[in-house]
């Protein structure tokens, strides 16, 4: 069984639309056909087989049940686990001549899975930096008043970074086949140093949006104080961020009930004044 | 008075339905998705160009919060807005110190909740019923996710929408200055929280005794006994300072960050010790 040009094709524009953050939407791409339930489906009807892609995806589909991506910080990527573990896997058990329904079978499918989602995590990575360009292009164009071209910004111009990192590695990956995976390990590994920046940086970066949006709040130096309560709470006591919501109204009710009762007292004395005014 | 139609409003939901991952990047995640959903609202409200980008530059801030349930900030954002083009004094820090303050919660019930309860829920149906290799189970999980998701998601537009309406009276009245800065307090202290939860900056720098090859002094474990997560607050207040006092651009703070990275992974400060 081989993966022809149109086949991977279709599983590469699949990826572009699964991936997160995917051009399908989060509800239809990501959520959807980026499950690898749905993408064993998919898959099947592509390669025509959908059997062996339902068994593959299951599998994997265990592997990922809650797949949550808390902040954006990504542990596997569903367009690689669905769109190429899924047709990888399908190779694989095609010939070594095992079955999707057997415990190797399972085993297989399930390890392609951990490979490849782990691989993905880059294609993810090299997504978000990419959007990164559109979206300066997407602030000159709310600076020079052309509204319109944020439309292209958020859903046509991330196109270009979906060709680029999921449609094209996948496209070649499933040409490939198997042994494409491995030459990528090999050419890139996880401890040289063009890994390694590209994760530091991704754990960077959101620094960035943190700053921009602390610029809007803290407008003078003991605003930094509820901030480093908030972070104190969440790093030292390890409490989540709905607890630490729920702390933080306490706090800022109470903040509105000290100032409610000293905006009632200036009115008070305020209507003394008038009073006494009348008098004279 | 101003009152957004029906189709405005549908056209926000769907441009946040559709939009809000679309352009993802690590520095502003979802704050285009934001951008895109506010455009029609704002396009109908003000008149000239000069007011649109006004209030549209109120939503370049910084957001990301579990999209599915986050619906509901945009719509009350929808309200809050329209309300603001009807002369009520609701300023862009009360309207950002309420986003910021909401997009922490809703983040952890929507990751909990919608990605870690439901969908593992209609994902374990699906499976059972595909056991034997048949596509019923995944078709089952294509329809009950999405009309269960799309559904909610208008629900939580238009009542968030109605809300943000409502919410103005308590926004604005003589009480406003004292509940906006109750409003602002509790978003920096949501956005702490948010920042040691999901950013996560650590150093793998260490001293080693050369003779017996342990090492004497590593450095995260130090600053982590002085403030756990010390290493990320000190990042985060770096940029803080260079957006806002050196009036950096982010573009350029990004850049820096990216040389920095290159240079701590050369030196062997930072080093994320992935493997495949």
């Amino acid at each position: 069984m081989e993966i022809s040009i149109i086949q991977a094709g279709l599983l590469g524009l699949f990826a572009c639309l699964a991936s997160m953050p995917g051009m399908g939407g989060s509800a239809i791409g990501n959520y959807t056909l980026g499950r690898p339930l749905v993408g064993g489906l998919v898959c099947g009807l592509i390669l025509g087989d959908v059997r062996t892609g339902i068994l593959v995806g299951s599998a994997m589909q265990l592997l990922y049940i809650a797949l949550v991506t808390p902040g954006g910080t990504v542990s596997a990527d569903v367009r690689a686990v669905s769109y190429i573990g899924i047709p990888l896997a399908m190779l694989a058990l095609k010939s070594y001549g095992l079955d999707a329904a057997s415990a190797d079978g399972i085993g297989l499918a399930t390890s392609f899975g951990a490979m490849v989602g782990t691989l993905g995590t880059v294609l993810f990575y090299g997504t978000a930096t990419m959007n990164l360009i559109w979206q300066h292009i997407g602030w000159e164009a709310v600076e020079k008043g052309e509204f319109k071209k944020l439309y292209i910004v958020d859903m046509v111009l991330p196109w270009i970074s979906h060709i680029v990192c999921s449609f094209i590695p996948t496209f070649i990956i499933c040409l490939m086949g198997a042994g494409m995976v491995d030459t990528i390990k090999n050419v890139l590994p996880m401890d040289g140093l063009a890994m390694k920046t590209i994760f530091t940086v991704g754990s960077l970066l959101p620094c960035v949006g943190i700053a921009i949006l602390l610029k809007q709040i803290i407008t003078k130096a003991t605003d930094f104080v509820p901030f480093f309560f908030g972070f104190a709470l969440a790093a030292s006591l390890g409490i989540n961020l709905v607890v630490a919501t729920i702390i933080a109204a306490m706090f800022a009710l109470m903040n509105y009930q000290i100032k409610t009762l000293s905006l009632n007292k200036s009115t008070v004395s305020a209507a003394d004044t008038d009073d006494e005014e009348e008098d004279i | 008075m101003k009152k957004l139609s029906k189709k405005t409003l549908n056209k926000s939901f769907r441009n946040w339905y559709y939009g809000h991952l679309t352009c993802f990047s690590q520095e502003h995640m979802q704050t285009f998705g934001y951008l895109c959903s506010m455009l029609p609202i704002v396009e109908e409200l003000y008149e000239t160009k000069e007011e649109q980008k006004e209030a549209l530059e109120t939503y370049s801030a910084f957001f990301n919060t579990e999209p599915q349930l986050g619906t509901v900030i945009v719509g009350i954002t929808a309200g809050l807005e329209e309300a603001r083009a009807n002369g009520e004094n609701v300023d862009s820090e009360t309207i950002n110190g309420l986003r910021a303050g909401l997009m922490g919660p809703v983040a952890g019930i929507g990751d909990s909740l919608v990605v870690g309860v439901l969908i593992p829920l209609l994902l374990g149906i699906g499976l059972g019923l595909s056991t034997d290799g048949s596509p019923l189970g995944a078709i089952f999980y294509i329809f009950a996710w999405n009309i269960v998701v799309t559904l909610g998601m208008r629900m939580l537009y238009f009542k968030g929408y109605e809300f943000g309406g409502k919410a103005v009276e308590f926004l604005t009245g003589e009480k406003s200055m004292a509940l906006r800065e109750s409003v602002m307090m509790l978003g920096s202290m949501v956005i702490g929280a948010v920042a040691a939860t999901w950013v996560n900056v650590t150093t793998v720098f260490q001293m080693v005794n050369p003779e017996t090859g342990e090492a004497y002094l590593k450095l995260n474990d130090q600053i982590n006994s002085v403030l756990p997560k010390g290493l990320t607050a000190v990042f985060v207040i770096l940029c803080w300072y260079l957006i806002s006092k050196k009036k950096m651009s982010p573009l350029k703070v990004m850049l820096l960050l990216v040389v920095i990275a290159f240079v701590g992974v050369l030196v062997g400060f930072f080093d994320p010790q992935l493997t495949y």
